[in-house]
């Protein structure tokens, strides 16, 4: 399937990047009913701040506003609710409050220096935002990163996929108060940090990725002992999940909430486990071209909550034992590590990875070894429009699952 | 199905260390923390590191809970203030705000992940600002920085 993820403006004409089976590519926008066949068209091409900002009323409803400032919703960003005392009828999200102005920082800096600022752009998915961001580099400059860089990208990429998948799972089973299940998911997640930072130096494995580079290579105890610790992952995640799918108060809570249809998903220009949980493939495992098989793609039927965190588990589980199976071999990789060599001054590129919660892409232009034109498409703005999209007729309880259970971020959607 | 809690008990994930702050915590003028201290978080434009690395200091294996530390979901129920990020524009006015909610004597601690950044507002002139730490502090260090605040305010 073709999914449309961004529109952008080159030399006063217009553009649409499309992700074809999973390949990006750049669609020139040559007359009036280009981009009318994918339905998220006006949405992105206006990029609103504001979601959905159009007020409703009737008999009775008010505006319900949630955030910036509350414990329910840690990140800076708020929700108005209309309703009129039970069911949502309307959500606006408001992204204003985490512009932080990403594209603009990073226009006008070096190819590296944008890379690295481009981990900052939403640190939990940063391996996927500076690979998309490498790759648009590289294709500018004219670089084709050797196998030992895209093979440990590819490595990375499941890495945070892992971490990412634990915390989204966590979230949902602290807000159903499942307080045992939490501790442990959140036990799991902190140890899944713990392996970044052993594997990497870092964390949210950040500053490893650069252009046609991988810095800090681990060394092969550190490579032994991360699968080890991956194997435990993969061994307690799967007793809990397993434990928690009997327990009908928790099952309950997710089942039915935040539904979407294949058409409504399809239509917002979902990708990853947002489409995938409504029984739709992207294809985008493959996105990056790397070298290694790509992962098998999971879906679901249901399209609600539970779908997505079913979705979300299964992959988790694959990209640990990917984690294993590859981490075994990565000592026979070969590839010439090198920073400097020939390339471009001028040029452009497009470059696209996937994140845990859907495709990231990046469009740059360089002249004079400055970045002069950037532009960025996260999985986080079409995410917010399903969120806004999903909580239609529901109620409040239901809020944290279906706005956790797409994995979006306010930083990510607003850059 | 085997219940939940028995399910719990079989692992003890609480880990037995010491936390070091990464930086000095100043003195909170006319505070008696002594035995617990409540934190609320407020992200003003962090680079979601930090949201992740909070989540983590609620893991097991700190279990912050022991040392009396909690994190409470009001401002009005505050001794702490952490401040995460550096702050856009839009949110200096909801930090003041927030601000303004804390009951006295209160204190401020500001993590600035965004050292590399040109982004956010630099000086916000807060009152009343015990610590700041630039870059990602991870949770031991967080905690290290609370129980600090413990020390240094209980006396």
């Amino acid at each position: 399937m073709n999914i449309l993820i961004g529109v952008l403006q080159k030399e006063e004409n217009e553009y649409l990047v499309v992700l074809k089976e999973g390949k990006a590519c750049l669609v020139a926008s040559e007359s009036e009913t280009t981009g009318k066949e994918y339905l998220n068209y006006q949405i992105l091409k206006e990029h609103n701040l504001l979601i959905k900002g159009e007020p409703v009323s009737g008999y009775g409803v008010f505006r319900f506003r949630y955030g910036p400032v509350t414990s329910g919703l840690r990140e800076a960003g708020s929700f108005s609710l209309y309703t009129y005392g039970e069911k949502i009828l309307h959500t606006t999200i408001d992204l204003n409050w985490k512009h932080r102005q990403m594209e603009q920082s990073m226009t006008g800096q070096k190819p590296d220096d944008a890379v690295k600022l481009s981990e900052k752009v939403c640190s939990n998915f940063a391996v996927s935002h500076s690979v998309a961001c490498s790759l648009a580099l590289e294709n500018a400059l004219g670089i084709r990163a050797n196998t030992l860089v895209r093979n440990w990208r590819t490595l990375l990429m499941e890495a945070e996929r892992v971490y990412n998948h634990l915390h989204v799972i966590y979230k949902l089973a602290s807000a159903a108060a499942q307080k045992v299940l939490a501790s442990h998911l959140g036990a799991l997640f902190e140890e899944s940090l713990r392996i970044n930072k052993a594997l990497s130096g870092s964390r949210y494995l950040m500053g490893i990725n650069q252009i046609n580079h991988i810095n800090n290579l681990p060394a092969l105890d550190t490579i032994r002992k991360t699968i080890k610790d991956y194997q435990g992952i993969i061994f307690q995640f799967e007793k809990l999940y397993k434990h928690s799918l009997s327990n009908p108060n928790f099952l309950d809570r997710l089942h039915h909430a935040g539904m979407l249809s294949r058409e409504q998903a399809s239509s917002l220009g979902l990708s990853r486990p947002s489409l995938r949980a409504c029984g739709l493939e992207d294809n985008l495992n493959g996105a990056t071209g790397e070298h290694l098989i790509a992962l098998p793609v999971v879906t679901q039927q249901e399209g609600d909550a539970l779908a997505r965190m079913e979705t979300r588990a299964e992959e988790l589980v694959n990209s640990c034992q990917y984690l294993i199976d590859h981490l075994k071999v990565s000592d026979i990789w070969e590839g010439y590590n090198v920073a400097d060599m020939a390339v471009k001054p001028e040029g452009e590129g497009l470059g696209i990875s996937h994140s845990p919660s859907g495709a990231v892409g990046y469009y740059v232009v360089i002249k004079n070894n400055r970045v002069s034109y950037l532009r960025m498409f996260t999985p986080s703005y079409p995410g917010m429009h399903a969120v806004s999209e999903a909580l239609k007729d529901q109620v409040f309880t239901d809020f944290p699952f279906v706005y956790d259970s797409f994995g979006v971020h306010f930083t990510d959607a607003a850059c | 199905m085997k219940w939940w809690p028995l399910y719990g008990l079989k692992k003890k994930w609480t880990e037995r260390r010491t936390y070091e702050s990464p930086v000095a915590v100043g003195r909170i003028p006319g505070s008696r923390f002594r035995r617990s201290l409540f934190v609320y978080v407020i992200d003003v434009g962090s680079s979601n590191a930090l949201n992740f690395e909070i989540d983590a200091l609620e893991a097991p294996q700190y279990n912050i809970h022991r040392f009396g530390i909690y994190m409470t979901d009001s401002p009005r129920h505050a001794d702490v203030l952490l401040i995460l990020g550096r702050p856009v524009k839009a949110m200096i006015s909801p930090l003041r705000e927030t601000i303004d909610q804390i009951p006295r004597p209160f204190g401020i601690i500001i993590l600035d992940d965004c050292t590399d950044n040109p982004v956010g507002l630099n000086d916000t002139e807060l009152l009343n600002v015990i610590a700041e730490v630039k870059g990602v502090p991870d949770p031991s260090q967080l905690l290290g920085m609370l129980l600090e605040c413990l020390r240094v305010n209980g006396k």
